[in-house]
């Protein structure tokens, strides 16, 4: 079955763009605070370009999906009838990322990326974009199947994952802060099964994730999306029964359970379109 | 009629009360107030951040403009910012203003004036400072004010939002408190003075965005400063102290990216106390007076985002904080105690208001 393949070009390019454009922020800051003698270390490094891409990348995703959207259908139709070349999805990427990011320094009147504070930077940004261009229109050059959609869309669930992953194992006390843990101040049989319950928390469902977009079966996305609804319903019962106080992130474990387990019956249902 | 009006304001009285305190309005439709000083107990002025200076009396309620003032650059967040009266005003009707503006070469940046309040018309007026602090739009200036005992002046200079790593460099006063006499020259003991590489007004740095500053009566000196997303500070401030900004602090990027994975630094100050989430911290005062006696000897922090006071006060233990005055529910700009003691707070906006604080047990 043939789907459509735009739309999902678009959440796929957006996410090499994002990979690409979240690290020039991440390293301009490194590369800074190692020039102020800070000790700067492979982990401390690696916290921060975690830490971006969960935080900043997500964000990101966001303006580039929608930039890519529009410039990619403007695109679209300029190589339709005016002018049928290979570097137009590419060059409309590079020039949309520029604008946004003229736009966004325009609107708040300053430079919210720091990795866009420089000329390399604002060079380096637009080339993250051409390629991003680049990638869509080779996602676009040839009719895709549905497989291809649940392949795409597992992999941004687990890129969704997989900063919380490298976070607990990497930075676990950082990750331990974001979810409201002062760890120093857990006795260290608590700190021991924090770190390990959370991490193989994620690692696991992370994992699964990974194992649904390579082999196409659906028991894998059923898995992660049954602990995270649990994890929510647990939220819920927490909250109105055990009255722990409002925990908004039942939204968010709600959404990582819904959607694999959607996949999961995308999955089934081409199956079957096939039979 | 008449009775239900009378109701009408008492319960407005009563759902603004907090315990024994009742707030009065005395002006309100203020133009994006920032700052106010008292001229004496029942006349205070203040400045507007598009560049008006007012008087208002508090007996009556009248209004009067400030003529003279200087253009300033009002965008974004510059504008008129602070308003201080000289510690000798009695005599020499000097005051002092910080504002944004563009320089000769139309460079925005901070600026410190000097001038005389002659009838209602400012008059002798001097720019006494103009911070190395150049930046395309006026944003995270700090601008507040205070004097030292030996008469020196102290002034805020933010971080310009941008040049966030300057702070760190003593070449600039991006994110820095810097000392400087009345007449604009440099005292001949401050801290970088003999440094080729710094700036002499440089006082103390590696600040961000400072719009609390209070010079104790033993000459301690405690500012506070907005952090990014969380890591607003509470700081003991010293003579030649880095206090760290952008490379180690407690708060995030708005982006949500990491500004730095450090907290902690040697030769880099803590804080003694830090918010995360961000209050955004907006003016601080010493409350000394006896007419509130809950806020006596407390340092008192008004907040934009939490909408209410802090009442810090500092004991052997720690540092105490409270909320006050939620019920306000009003972003609150700036606070000051007039010399009798009676409390005042601005809140900040397009129709600010200037808000009293009424102690009902007296």
């Amino acid at each position: 079955m043939t789907l459509a393949k735009y739309p999902f070009g678009v959440l796929v390019a957006a996410l090499l763009t994002v990979a690409l454009t979240t690290p020039i922020s991440s390293f301009a800051n490194i590369y800074w605070l190692s020039s102020m003698n800070m000790p700067m270390s492979f982990v401390s490094a690696l916290e921060i370009i975690l830490f971006d891409f969960q935080r900043l990348g997500i964000l990101l995703y966001g303006v580039i999906i929608v930039e890519f959207a529009v410039a990619f259908s403007i695109a679209a139709l300029i190589k339709k009838y005016f002018f049928n070349n290979k570097y137009i999805y590419p060059l409309a990427g590079a020039f949309i990322t520029g604008f946004t990011l003229f736009v966004i320094v325009e609107l708040n009147q300053t430079e919210i990326l720091s990795g866009n504070r420089t000329i390399l930077g604002k060079t380096l940004h637009c080339l993250a974009g051409f390629i991003g261009g680049y990638f869509f229109a080779w996602l676009v050059g040839k009719e895709r199947r549905l497989s291809f959609a649940i392949r795409s869309l597992g992999i941004i669930y687990a890129y969704l994952l997989m900063g919380l992953v490298l976070n607990w194992i990497f930075t676990p006390i950082n990750a331990a802060a974001n979810f409201g843990f002062v760890f120093n101040e857990l006795a260290p049989n608590a700190q021991n099964a924090l770190l390990r319950d959370f991490s193989s928390f994620f690692l696991a469902t992370f994992l699964f994730s990974i194992l649904g977009v390579i082999t196409l079966n659906p028991v894998w996305f059923f898995s992660a999306g049954i602990v995270y609804l649990f994890a929510g319903i647990f939220n819920l019962v927490g909250i109105y029964v055990y009255l722990t106080g409002f925990n908004q992130i039942f939204i968010g474990e709600f959404f990582l359970g819904i959607f694999p387990i959607i996949l999961g019956y995308l999955i089934i249902y081409s199956n079957k379109k096939s039979d | 009629m008449i009775i239900k009006y009378i109701s009408l304001f008492f319960i407005f009285l009563a759902n603004l009360s907090f315990a024994n305190y009742q707030f009065e309005t005395i002006a309100s439709n203020l133009d994006d107030p920032w700052s106010f000083d008292f001229l004496n107990n029942d006349k205070i002025i203040f400045t507007e951040q598009p560049g008006k200076i007012k008087i208002i009396t508090v007996s009556s309620g009248e209004i009067s403009e400030v003529s003279g003032v200087p253009k300033v650059q009002y965008a974004s967040q510059g504008g008129l910012s602070e308003i201080v009266l000289d510690p000798d005003f009695e005599k020499n009707n000097t005051l002092y203003l910080s504002y944004s503006a563009l320089n000769e070469n139309g460079k925005s940046t901070l600026f410190l004036m000097s001038a005389e309040l002659n009838n209602n018309s400012l008059v002798n007026k001097k720019i006494i400072f103009e911070a190395v602090a150049y930046r395309r739009v006026p944003i995270h200036l700090g601008a507040k004010i205070d004097f030292l005992s030996d008469g020196t002046i102290l002034l805020t200079s933010g971080d310009g939002f941008d040049f966030k790593e300057k702070a760190q460099n003593l070449d600039n006063h991006f994110g820095k408190i810097l000392r400087i006499n009345k007449d604009g020259s440099i005292p001949s003991d401050n801290p970088f003075v003999r440094n080729e590489n710094a700036l002499p007004e440089i006082y103390s740095y590696g600040h961000r965005n400072m719009q609390g500053l209070v010079v104790m009566g033993d000459g301690k000196i405690y500012e506070h400063e907005h952090g990014p997303r969380g890591g607003d500070e509470f700081n003991l401030v010293e003579a030649g102290k880095n206090f760290g900004w952008p490379a180690i602090t407690y708060g995030i990027d708005y982006s949500g990216a990491v500004i730095s994975p450090f907290t902690k630094m040697d030769g880099m100050e803590q804080p003694l106390k830090y918010w995360v989430p961000s209050i955004a911290p907006s003016d601080m005062i010493y409350y000394e007076g006896d007419l509130y006696p809950d806020l006596k000897n407390s340092f008192l922090i008004t907040a934009l985002v939490s909408r209410d006071v802090r009442k810090l006060r500092i004991s052997e233990n720690g540092i105490s904080e409270e909320s006050l005055f939620k019920e306000l529910k009003s972003r609150l700009r700036s606070i000051g105690a007039s010399p009798k003691g009676e409390i005042y707070l601005l809140t900040d906006g397009r129709r600010g208001k200037l808000l009293k604080l009424v102690n009902t047990e007296q």
